[in-house]
């Protein structure tokens, strides 16, 4: 009946994409796995590509070259009879349409498709297949005390292949960090963070039923699972990180409540802000999904200032120009 | 022809138009005059879905009594679901994880459940799809087209269009007597994502000085031109009527020029395209781009207005009520007659029934050479080419 296996998977994960000289994602420049599949739908996310745990079709109509110059796709492809045009070609809205109430994301499309406008989220890769790919930049990491970061999506959701994939990294000398929000089964982070240095995790809104109106489901388990993760493996470092959307989580309240949760626990060594911003909204449409943060904006810098000013009075250090 | 007694059922579908509650209105009276038993779903599927969200239950039963002031009123007495789709639908797992679910199969159970028969379903374009769907899997249905924009397919008039055209028309008129007390361009966006009925109909019953359709990329400069030498002849105010879909002329960008973000390409693949570029929801876009670039080349200056969702509320014209009336009857007509998986459509002076599929990704445009098209050209209109 699900269409999203939550269950743990090995030999082989399910990734969106390798992304490198980040830096951003933990400390040094870092090589950025994302894993496909999450188990939170916040509003604001700013990659949906990465959402569902399945190989999903993706469509960019600024690639398409329209029914009179190719038309490809549109000769028998699709089995749902998902793709369509309208207009007579010479038009520049003549392009290639996707019904995605139609669409299975089978793929049969892609293939057919020469300038790349319909392309497939989501590769099924193995442990040995990404660490090549992140070991071409191993001179960066060992100069600049970066590693391997792994994120998403929900990294830990893929919580087999995941703990395949660190310990592998950790054998090969690699340094670790995921980035999750935790809202799995304690059982997955148990398998995981053995295996990792640095485990960036979000706290996006302290009120339960908040959380669940903003994300689609409640915290109770991601605080349960955070407490437990802190106090289970006091060698591993931790970051809170909180997306500061404007109008949702951008109060002195929010703050205040997760440094109270947070401070209690030494592993935990920062908190950082990550202001929102709109950088995902242009691909909800080349996933025909609809994106609903129109009227929010980013936090202002003021607002980031006054925040971090609190957070950085409760690390007892001083402010830190940015 | 026999027909036996049957319990059958309404439910709504994307959006709200006006003359939802005039099908209703048809379904039910011409239900009854075969002794038929008529129950309404709250809110699309939702009614059945989920209904502990329903304290008074998600069914309604629907009687003559319970519409006889009905068919004149705005809103819809089920509700829609905008983005209901019982194939995937989210859910709250046991492990508090979100997961989309299909109860397609669940559905089609709990409507066999409550001996509902055939369901008749008001559709816009992506319900009708969904629709489709559920049909293919066993259930019976006739659908009705609904939209402001008009264009479904196989229909010449969807209902809710003509109360969408009126409203457009009267605040069109409004804001061309606004923009003339202030000596500026009125830029006003309407409707119309694929198909420019809206905006052309409706600039063209206010005779405005410029309409910007999908269907023919626009050169702003031609728009220019108009206004300046309407300004020159002392008359330095303007209306141009924008729908949301329309698109420069190739390689003409608007003033909000497509940027590649290198950042947000390097966040993931296919993640090309500049910020608020490509969004499905573009209200107010068009309007924004248009009016900049009109102002930079005229030097008037220039008010946009967007009146976007706003032609989807309010009460039903006369012809609006009719259509839905009749469109409701002819569901119910369909029926007897044994039909299913089929559309009511319009195309004068009958009313017919189509198979759903062939209304299916297909999209009812403008064409070049409607007579709509030369009138507007006649009455000295621009159409940005």
């Amino acid at each position: 009946m699900s269409n999203q296996h939550v269950s743990t998977r090995a030999p082989t994960g399910l990734v969106l994409n390798i992304q490198h000289f980040c830096t951003h994602d933990g400390p040094g420049i870092r090589t950025t796995v994302f894993l496909k599949g999450c188990s939170l739908r916040c509003k604001w996310c700013s990659n949906p590509e990465s959402i569902h745990l399945k190989p999903e079709l993706a469509y960019n109509p600024r690639k398409c070259i329209g029914e009179k110059e190719c038309g490809f796709c549109l000769k028998d492809v699709c089995p749902e009879s998902a793709l369509y045009a309208v207009g007579s070609g010479d038009r520049p809205d003549d392009k290639v349409r996707v019904n995605w109430d139609l669409c299975t994301n089978c793929g049969r499309c892609v293939p057919v498709c020469p300038t790349h406008a319909l392309t497939l989220f989501g590769q099924e890769m193995t442990v040995d297949q990404v660490l090549e790919e992140v070991e071409q930049d191993g001179s960066f990491y060992r100069e600049s005390g970066g590693g391997m970061t792994v994120s998403g999506g929900e990294c830990l959701l893929q919580a087999d292949f995941l703990a395949a994939l660190l310990a592998e990294a950790h054998r090969r000398g690699i340094n670790t960090a995921i980035e999750t929000a935790s809202n799995v089964p304690w059982d997955f982070m148990a398998k995981v963070l053995p295996h990792v240095d640095t485990v960036l995790h979000d706290i996006k809104l302290t009120d339960p039923e908040r959380h669940k109106r903003w994300c689609g489901a409640d915290n109770t388990r991601i605080r349960a699972n955070l407490k437990r993760a802190y106090e289970t493996f006091p060698d591993t470092k931790f970051i809170a990180r909180t997306p500061v959307i404007p109008g949702v989580n951008d109060d002195e309240e929010h703050i205040r409540a997760t440094l109270a949760f947070i401070k209690p626990y030494k592993n935990v060594i920062d908190y950082e802000l990550l202001p929102y911003h709109r950088f995902g909204e242009g691909k909800y449409e080349f996933l025909g999904a609809v994106y609903e943060m129109q009227d929010f904006t980013s936090p202002s810098p003021e607002t980031l200032k006054r925040l971090r000013e609190i957070i950085d009075e409760a690390f007892g250090r001083p402010t830190q120009a940015r | 022809m026999e027909n036996p007694a049957r319990r059958i059922a309404i439910n709504f579908g994307g959006g709200y138009v006006p003359g939802l509650n005039s099908v209703v209105t048809g379904v039910v009276l011409a239900a009854s005059q075969l002794g038929w038993e008529v129950v309404g779903i709250r809110d699309g599927f939702d009614g059945l879905l989920f209904p502990d969200r329903y304290p008074e239950g998600g069914l309604v039963t629907l009687t003559p009594t319970l519409v006889e002031n009905l068919a004149g009123a705005g809103g819809c007495i089920l509700g829609t679901a905008a983005r209901s789709d019982p194939f995937h639908v989210r859910t709250i797992n046991a492990e508090n994880m979100v997961e989309e679910v299909d109860r397609s199969d669940e559905l089609l159970g709990v409507i066999q459940k409550e001996k509902i028969d055939t369901v008749i379903s008001v559709v816009g374009a992506r319900a009708l799809s969904i629709l489709w769907k559920l049909s293919r899997k066993g259930l019976k249905t006739v659908c009705v087209p609904k939209s402001v924009e008009n264009d479904v397919a196989a229909t010449m008039l969807s209902f809710g269009f003509n109360s969408g055209l009126s409203f457009v028309a009267d605040m069109l008129e409004r804001c061309r007597q606004a923009a003339q007390s202030a000596r500026r361009v009125g830029v006003v966006e309407v409707l119309g994502e694929h198909a420019g009925w809206l905006a052309l109909q409706a600039g063209m019953a206010v005779c405005a000085d410029a309409v910007l359709i999908p269907e023919i990329p626009y050169d702003l400069r031609k728009v220019a031109l108009k206004l300046r030498e309407k300004a020159t002849a002392g008359r330095g105010f303007g209306l141009v009527v924008v729908a949301e879909g329309a698109k420069p002329l190739a390689g003409l960008g608007g003033a909000a020029k497509t940027l590649d973000a290198p950042m947000k390409a390097a966040l993931s693949p296919g993640a090309a395209g500049g910020e608020s570029f490509h969004v499905m929801d573009r209200s107010g876009q068009a309007a924004a781009e248009v009016a900049l670039e009109i102002q930079r080349l005229t030097d008037q200056e220039t008010t946009p207005l967007v009146l976007g969702q706003l032609a989807k509320g309010g009460t039903p014209t006369v012809v609006d009520r009719q259509l839905g009336l009749g469109y409701g009857a002819g569901a119910v007509r369909a029926l007897e007659a044994g039909r299913s998986g089929v559309m009511v459509v319009f195309q004068p002076p009958d009313l017919k029934f189509v198979p759903m599929n062939e209304a299916i990704n297909q999209v009812r445009t403008v064409p070049a050479d409607s007579e709509l098209i030369h009138i507007a050209r006649a009455l000295g209109i621009s159409l940005g080419d």
